[in-house]
């Protein structure tokens, strides 16, 4: 009897054992977290977590820190809360004033120019068979350059007595000598613009070819039937469709051309004069070459209002069922 | 005017613009490329040169004895692998959860994710300089790769989320009526079919932060911790006759690995990129 009983509990701690050393199987332990209803949320924590450290944090006090005064180059005075005295700074202050203006000159050439650009490029590679993948490469490459190396890179083709871009326009006659392009205030922007074009417009060939492509071709066919020239198929079909993409992309695009000082860092440095000088640029340097941290977060979140504007507008055609729906 | 008349037209027409655009887009790398090859003294001349006359690699070499070369090449691919490993791995499990679980708040965390990334980075720089600061990681490659984690994982969150999508459910309750767990089915379904997917997403995030430029410059100041962008403008910094032949060859290096990226992983990253985009 005792040894039957003996080798019951035996048994019954061998097989708990086992269970154990399975469960705490790492493989076989998440295997068992799966089966809860805790998964979900617990796939979701980190990112989460990650998010609210390394985002949320930064943006709330960014914004908490455009109501104190804080300049690391005077370490004694501290962070004083001074409410709203950096904004009214702001409103007087007419290098904001013109950075604003440059701001907005930029960002509606640097939108407009590409987009137009990226469309007829889309419009071309769509029609094309052979050779759509080269093609494709070769218009998209710019989009991945580093800025610092498209910067530089456009910096030696504009230079005024070395840039191949001066020689070339000499050689076909629309210089009667060499142009300084970054030093004349009448053109640094259109420079800049050149080279923003450059960058831009491959991201709106990309978005706009995908867009064109997924329009069923059953409405081109139709369309021939009834006679319609390619213009006006065009007119009727491509652009109509392509609205959506459109609006989500010039608003993608506005947002990234307003926040990235990169550029104007590399290639102008604000100047000369102040006629390149952008509000990206503005907190840039407001923060760390004169170490004014408070006002760079005054300026940063007049930014983030701007931005929120172009944020809202993209939602709403995000939002917009019929337009999403024809669009895709 | 006969139908393949104008056919043949509007074939002509678009490949003047694929030409055009294409030259348009490539001549500055191709300049940028015979312009490396020229001595100083080709650069500099009267009447300028198109092919260079004594074609040299100098400033390629040149470029490895004045750069600490392996120092700033070594950090950037560090900090690159460091933030494609962070991005993908909690990338992955939020975006898992947000394609394939209906839990409250799901739909208000895939808008948060879409609206982060078009926050102004200029207005995280001074609080993240701040807060890198206080944690001892201004100067490190940890630092560096936590902020690129701010603006990449939003987008890789998105671009994982689109590849998700488009893998039937069928499959996955197939595997669960056979008797896998949830993770089970991640990791023996789930993964290998969304490896290519997940694979563009991870080219394109090391695109992104291969080619950092604005955070790399404010958070590291000394040349242990800088990353490649960073030391090729800093390359040109304070001298006044700018050595563009060196120039030049640094940029040429540093898009080489780009170029290899996207020709390699072109179609999957235009895919995941258009559909994140422009989906809700």
């Amino acid at each position: 009897m005792s040894q039957l009983a003996n080798a019951d509990a035996r048994n019954k701690l061998q097989s708990f054992l086992s269970l154990y050393l399975q469960k705490l199987n790492p493989f076989s332990l998440i295997g068992h977290i799966s089966e809860t209803k805790y998964w979900a949320y617990l796939m979701i924590l980190p990112g989460l977590l990650l998010v609210s450290v390394v985002i949320f944090y930064p943006v709330v006090s960014g914004i908490w820190l455009s109501f104190h005064k804080y300049n690391l180059l005077r370490p004694k005075a501290g962070q004083p809360w001074v409410g709203l005295e950096q904004y009214q700074e702001l409103i007087n202050d007419p290098i904001f004033w013109i950075s604003l203006k440059n701001t907005f000159i930029f960002g509606v050439g640097n939108v407009i120019l590409p987009l137009m650009l990226g469309m007829i490029a889309a419009l071309a590679l769509n029609h094309i068979n052979r050779g759509r993948a080269l093609f494709r490469t070769m218009l998209l490459m710019p989009w991945f350059m580093p800025s610092v190396v498209a910067g530089h890179m456009w910096a030696l083709l504009l230079d005024s007595r070395l840039g191949v871009v001066n020689d070339l326009l000499v050689r076909i006659g629309l210089l009667d000598s060499y142009h300084a392009w970054f030093a004349d205030p009448n053109t640094t922007m259109i420079a800049v613009l050149m080279v923003g074009l450059w960058r831009g417009f491959p991201f709106f060939t990309l978005l706009l070819l995908a867009g064109m492509q997924s329009i069923p071709t059953e409405l081109y066919e139709a369309a021939s039937v009834d006679g319609a020239n390619p213009w006006l198929k065009y007119r009727a079909i491509t652009l109509p469709l392509l609205i959506p993409i459109i609006l989500v992309s010039v608003t993608l695009r506005t947002i990234a051309v307003i926040n990235s000082p990169d550029l104007f860092i590399i290639l102008t440095g604000g100047g000369p004069g102040r006629t390149t000088h952008v509000l990206s640029f503005y907190a840039f340097n407001t923060a760390f070459s004169e170490f004014n941290f408070g006002y760079a977060a005054t300026i940063s979140t007049i930014m983030l209002l701007i931005v929120t504007i172009f944020i809202v507008i993209y939602m709403r055609v995000l939002r917009n069922p019929n337009q999403q729906r024809s669009a895709t | 005017m006969s139908h393949r008349t104008t056919q043949r037209l509007y074939n002509v027409l678009a490949y003047t613009v694929v030409v055009i655009v294409g030259i348009f887009s490539a001549f500055p790398i191709v300049w940028t490329f015979l312009t490396s090859l020229k001595r100083n003294e080709d650069v500099v001349t009267k009447t300028l040169q198109y092919i260079p006359t004594n074609p040299t690699l100098e400033n390629y070499s040149e470029l490895w004895g004045r750069m600490s070369f392996i120092t700033l090449f070594g950090n950037s691919a560090i900090i690159t692998v460091m933030t494609v490993s962070i991005c993908l791995v909690i990338g992955s499990t939020t975006a898992y959860a947000l394609s394939r679980y209906r839990f409250p708040g799901r739909g208000g965390m895939m808008m948060v994710f879409l609206l982060i990334r078009m926050f102004p980075m200029v207005l995280m720089l001074v609080p993240l300089f701040i807060i890198l600061r206080n944690l001892g990681l201004l100067n490190s490659r940890l630092g560096l790769a936590l902020v690129y984690t701010t603006f990449l994982l939003p987008i890789s969150i998105w671009m994982i989320k689109g590849f998700l999508d488009a893998i039937p459910i069928d499959l996955e309750e197939a595997a669960r009526i056979d008797g896998a767990s949830r993770a089970g089915v991640i990791v023996r379904i789930i993964l290998p079919l969304a490896a290519p997917g997940i694979a563009a997403t991870a080219v394109l995030i090391s695109i992104a932060s291969w080619n950092e430029f604005m955070f790399a410059l404010m958070f590291t100041s000394n040349e242990q911790s800088q990353t490649w962008p960073v030391g090729l403008h800093l390359l040109v910094g304070g001298e006044f006759n700018l050595p563009w032949g060196l120039l030049s060859a640094g940029g040429i290096i540093s898009v080489i690995p780009i170029i290899i990226f996207f020709v390699l992983a072109q179609n999957s990253i235009v895919r995941g990129l258009t559909q994140g985009a422009v989906k809700g």
